[in-house]
């Protein structure tokens, strides 16, 4: 593996009596989100808070490129300082300013742009995060959810290099949700920032982190990729996502992923066992990050819920859908072989394509396509198999285009 | 540890109370300096002095105005009954202006911003301190001294000497209410008195008073904002109104110690 | 509270601050603005109990000037009081200085007397014939014991 760009090296922090952290040794690459998880209080943002340089660390220290943070003299610190930005997690918004005056402050304070090109870009930024018609309130006349977006409008105003976040999306509603995470994930493609994520979205941080540490009694219990994480048979880790995951269909009306997984193992034994049928429908949608642009984060979530209610309208009871990352849907169908399961797609081809979502203004000629692929089930291999399989099929098999 | 818990030791408890007291002085002389120095680093930061020039200064000047009245009426008040005893009640515009302009312009003007600027200062920096705001200019790579204590520092000592004078001069004007206009002394005799006791060494010393003080207010008030959160007896919204309290009492008995050092010096 | 008001109102601020400065500074302490419209002279007295910086200077009755500074001489003796008067008051250098009493217990002042030389007195210049202050309390105390004859 290359070097690390920021490095965590035994790390310890205690306040008082309290030993928050004992002997952290973490390890963030450049260009990734990595996502820490653990339980309240565990010392998440501690850590976060050390990386940006608001806490000392009492023994150990952090590498930043390999180099030592606290031995930097104090301008190469401060020119490091200034590729870091910070989502708080109670937002911390100047509450004596507006809306558009925190957005803008970063930049007004340490940029040297002019006038007009500060308004323009705060602008573009409060529009696209659906926050265009509160930029002269107060952030005490706001939700919370709303001042969550603020503060990742603050955050990412100044196109920083690092970005830490912590709980971006705590106390949002779950299409808001995605939102955020549609919107972490799409900057950082688009301006390929390193991210650090402290959250409890469980399972939906692991469709946009790249890594992702599990923080317990101090120290880093379990580090690895998302799936990594995921199919770790640790039962302490496992506890700890299944215990975030299950109250995931209230909220969405979706069955999680581990669900489907579960679904998928049933029937696939079924298969084996009795060679009953069923098949794996995955819908891809094609052009999520266009949309996003056309729509913002929340009108594309939004599209993206319809779709998903006007599909669970056409399954059966029996049948489980869940969100296979941030822009695929797939569908388990018990006693539906390839040949119906095909049908199926094109008879909700057929209803759809041109079918308006009536959220936006009418008229508006804002469409997403959606490809739809069957997985050819074997009877050995899990649900990501499957999945992989129908996504490399899906190219061409049944598109169709719902419009708003 | 166990065992200076165990038997008390007097000297030594009167050694850590010094350690302790000569700490927290160098601490609030080092956030002093701090603030004085970014008044003058650039870019200067206009906007923000101006809005604390208005918030500090102008917007004193209607509560100057009406304590500065009152007291000068007062002073004419008891001036008048005390001279009149020795007969030597032309004396009283001498007594009135000298008593404001050294004393009582620059001590109640500093005491009346306390209560009316300075505890605002320190609640609203403290508010800023518990809800992560000054952390997030931090993160944002703003100097938060510089950023929240500079411009009012800078405006402090603008605004101080301004509104003593205009507290010194309504109070003249107070004490020639009740001595000229409802006790009857000669208006020419309190204004030609007036003239002729003040000297410019006195004024000198009120203003020099009023720049000590506001050097001494807003340090008080701000480093008491700013330092809310290392309080150890009260957190959060308890130690933000903590915080004030002490800001305003630390702050009046300073300004009454430094004004009776800064008048020894000056006499 | 928008901008441009708050800016009127700590412009507001500013002004009435200003001319009360102006007023404690120009018409109370007698801040000169402009130099060189007084000169100053030096006089020695024997005492000058009573007299302090500030104290008016005048002739007939008139203010010309105002005491500067009061030193003591230790070679003389004596007192050294500079004296500030007015550039268009005209001394001789046979003036009288002396050092008097408002009222029974009032304020000391000096009284400048001119005498009938044609030389003027310039800047840093002495005056030569002075009359120290008269000491009250030693009168009454003599009027009191029988020291008077």
């Amino acid at each position: 593996m290359n070097q690390p760009l920021i490095q965590f090296d035994n790390v310890n922090k205690r306040f008082g009596d309290h030993n928050v952290l004992k002997g952290v040794c973490l390890r963030v690459f450049k260009g990734e989100i990595t996502t820490i998880i653990g339980k309240s209080g565990v010392g998440k943002s501690v850590l976060l808070k050390h990386i940006i340089g608001l806490m000392e660390p009492d023994s150990g220290q952090i590498l930043f490129n390999g180099e030592p943070m606290a031995a930097m003299k104090r301008g190469e610190r401060r020119r490091l300082e200034r590729k870091f930005s910070y989502m708080f997690q109670g937002s911390a918004l100047f509450d004596s300013m507006t809306v558009y005056e925190n957005v803008a402050l970063p930049l007004k304070e340490k940029s040297r742009l002019k006038e007009a090109e500060i308004e323009k870009r705060v602008l573009d930024k409060l529009e696209a995060l659906d926050l265009l018609n509160i930029d002269e309130k107060y952030p005490s006349q706001l939700s919370g959810g709303m001042k969550k977006r603020v503060a990742l409008a603050r955050a990412l105003i100044t196109e920083p290099e690092i970005v830490l976040f912590d709980e971006p999306t705590t106390g949002l509603d779950p299409i808001r949700k995605n939102a955020v995470h549609g919107m972490i994930s799409e900057y950082q493609k688009k301006f390929g920032f390193t991210g650090v994520v402290v959250s409890h979205e469980i399972p939906d941080i692991f469709y946009i982190s790249q890594r992702v540490a599990m923080l317990e009694e101090g120290s880093i219990f379990a580090e690895g990729t998302p799936a990594e994480i995921q199919d770790s048979s640790d039962p302490v880790v496992q506890n700890f996502i299944h215990g975030l995951m299950a109250p995931d269909r209230e909220t969405t009306g979706m069955e999680s992923r581990k669900a489907c997984e579960v679904h998928f193992l049933q029937e696939r034994s079924r298969l084996n066992r009795h060679g009953t049928p069923f098949s794996v429908i995955v819908f891809t949608f094609d052009n999520i990050d266009e949309l996003y642009e056309k729509t913002g984060h929340v009108g594309g979530q939004n599209v993206m819920n319809h779709f998903i209610d006007m599909l669970r309208a056409r399954l059966r009871i029996t049948d489980t859908c869940c969100r296979y990352g941030l822009n695929r849907v797939v569908a388990i169908m018990d006693g539906v072989d390839n040949e119906s399961a095909g049908r199926l797609c094109h008879r909700l081809a057929q209803e759809m394509t041109g079918v308006h979502l009536a959220i936006a203004e009418p008229g508006s000629d804002k469409c997403f396509r959606i490809s739809a692929g069957i997985a050819d089930v074997k009877a050995e291999g899990n649900l990501e198999d499957a999945v992989t399989a129908a996504i490399y099929r899906a190219a061409g098999l049944y598109e169709f285009q719902v419009c708003e | 540890m166990q065992k200076a818990l165990l038997s008390f030791n007097p000297v030594a408890a009167l050694g850590r109370l010094t350690i302790s007291l000569v700490q927290e002085i160098g601490r609030i002389g080092l956030f002093f300096v701090r603030g004085l120095f970014h008044i003058v680093s650039v870019p200067l930061q206009f906007g923000k002095i101006i809005h604390q020039i208005y918030f500090i200064g102008a917007k004193s000047v209607l509560v100057i105005c009406l304590t500065g009245a009152f007291t000068g009426m007062v002073l004419g008040l008891q001036g008048y009954y005390t001279l009149s005893k020795f007969g030597s009640e032309g004396f009283l515009g001498a007594a009135v202006a000298l008593s404001l302009i050294r004393e009582l312009g620059p001590v109640l003007t500093a005491i009346m911003i306390i209560a009316r600027a300075g505890s605002a200062m320190t609640a609203e920096i403290g508010i800023m301190r518990i809800s992560e705001q000054i952390d997030a200019l931090k993160t944002m790579g703003i100097n938060p001294v510089r950023f929240l204590v500079s411009p009012r520092l800078a405006a402090g000592l603008i605004s101080f000497p301004l509104l003593t004078a205009l507290f010194d001069v309504i109070g003249i004007f107070g004490g020639y209410v009740t001595g000229s206009i409802l006790l009857g002394i000669n208006s020419g005799i309190y204004f030609s008195r007036v003239e002729s006791s003040v000297r410019m060494t006195d004024v000198n010393g009120g203003f020099t008073k009023a720049i000590v003080f506001s050097v001494v207010v807003i340090t008080i008030c701000c480093f008491q904002g700013y330092y809310t959160h290392t309080r150890k007896e009260g957190f959060g919204a308890k130690g933000v109104s903590l915080s004030t309290t002490s800001a305003v009492v630390i702050s009046c008995v300073l300004v009454l110690i430094v004004d009776y050092i800064v008048t020894s010096f000056l006499l | 509270m928008n901008r441009t008001s708050i800016e009127t109102a700590v412009g507001i601020f500013m002004l009435i601050g200003i001319a009360c400065v102006g007023y404690l500074t120009i018409k109370l302490g007698r801040m000169q603005l402009i130099g060189g419209d007084h000169y100053t002279v030096s006089a020695h007295f024997q005492s000058v109990s009573g007299l302090r910086i500030g104290a008016s200077v005048e002739m007939a009755g008139v203010p010309v000037g105002r005491v500067e500074d009061i030193t003591l001489d230790l070679q003389r003796e004596d007192a050294k009081v500079l004296l500030n008067i007015e550039n268009h008051i005209k001394l001789t250098d046979d003036v009288m200085a002396s050092v008097k009493t408002s009222g029974l217990i009032g304020d000391k002042f000096i009284l400048l007397t001119l005498g009938g030389s044609d030389d003027l007195l310039s800047d840093g210049d002495e005056i030569t014939e002075t009359e120290s202050a008269v000491d009250i309390q030693g009168l009454i105390g003599k009027y009191a014991f029988g020291g008077v004859e």
